[in-house]
């Protein structure tokens, strides 16, 4: 078991409600997601995402449709069905439980060690 | 000199070297094994196609023709499939991505370990039931277990494939292990290989053991 290990664990868990809520704001061509996800060190290879996207796509919460580019040929913008929508609310429900109660867990076990180095 | 293709990719005209275009052809293929069974595989290659002519773009900065440095500056920045593989094992819990995943192992051939995760002593035998597409290693426990009785052969080839198997401890190695469906052409083309493989030690040996000579 190695820290990067687990960072990407970590990473891959939270990885699906951003791609959903970068679409969510606007409807976005890959490259448009791919850049913010590199900005917050969301994604380490840009491969991960387009698998992520067709399985997204799959599962029906996902739409794209072919606009044409000022710059090349046509691109592929995906927007939420009504579907991604409700999910994307279920994931967001699930992150703001699963943030507070990390933040609590790990705000104890900070002051604890806090306590410990005090009284040494 | 070299020679060059004309490919479009993505839409894109490029024209690229003779090495560059063999090495990005090997990658985008890898790319369609590794997807290849799964429902949005056309899908995810244009997706890639598309972001590597960006990306391909964004390198040239003008220059006519894309090289052997462009090739792997863009395979670095979309990583291996084994590297966006590795993603799908966690958070992929889908009937369809399962299917995909199981397709794109059964491409790849399968490799000897011992399963940590299926052992009685070493997991030898488990690897080997892995290995073979046996259910259960029970009945390879139990091939050891009469070669002991049977000339004792087992006390010997147990110990030495102890030493000499890795264990599969990375989630590759362990869908290595249990890789492709066995069949009949499967299994003899297995055979080919391992043959040809020992054939080449045994020539390199003997090549070793002549020049010593």
């Amino acid at each position: 078991m190695t820290i990067e290990n687990t960072k990407a664990q970590m990473r891959k868990g939270v990885l699906e409600l951003c791609v959903l809520s970068i679409i969510q704001q606007e409807e976005a061509y890959p490259s448009d997601i791919i850049h913010k996800l590199k900005e917050a060190k969301l994604i380490v290879v840009e491969g991960t995402l387009y698998p992520l996207l067709s399985r997204l796509k799959n599962a029906h919460l996902l739409n794209y449709e072919w606009k044409e580019s000022t710059s090349g040929p046509p691109r592929k913008y995906y927007s939420l069905t009504e579907e991604g929508t409700s999910f994307l609310e279920g994931l967001r429900v699930t992150w703001k439980e699963l943030n507070s109660a990390v933040s609590k867990a790990t705000k104890k076990a900070k002051a604890k060690t806090n306590k410990s180095t005090t009284q040494e | 000199m070299n020679k060059i293709f004309n490919i479009n990719l993505g839409g894109y005209p490029f024209t690229i070297d003779d090495d560059a275009y063999h090495k990005l052809d090997k990658y985008l293929k890898t790319i369609r094994r590794h997807f290849s069974g799964s429902e949005g595989c056309d899908d995810i290659i244009t997706d890639i196609e598309a972001r590597i002519a960006e990306l391909f773009n964004q390198e040239l900065k003008g220059q006519p023709i894309v090289g052997m440095r462009e090739v792997d500056r863009v395979i670095k920045v979309m990583g291996t499939p084994e590297e966006f593989g590795a993603v799908d094992d966690t958070t992929m819990d889908d009937k369809s991505t399962k299917k995909a995943k199981a397709h794109s192992t059964s491409t790849e051939s399968r490799r000897l370990f011992r399963d940590g995760e299926n052992k009685v002593i070493a997991g030898v035998a488990g690897g080997l039931a892995a290995y073979f597409g046996i259910h259960d290693a029970l009945w390879i426990r139990l091939i050891f277990v009469l070669g002991f009785f049977f000339g004792g052969l087992s006390v010997l080839i147990y110990p030495i494939l102890w030493i000499v198997l890795p264990e599969a401890k990375t989630s590759a190695d362990k869908l290595a292990m249990t890789g492709e469906p066995i069949n009949v052409s499967n299994i003899a083309k297995k055979v080919e290989e391992e043959i040809s493989n020992l054939s080449d030690t045994l020539n390199e040996f003997t090549k070793e053991f002549k020049s010593k000579k």
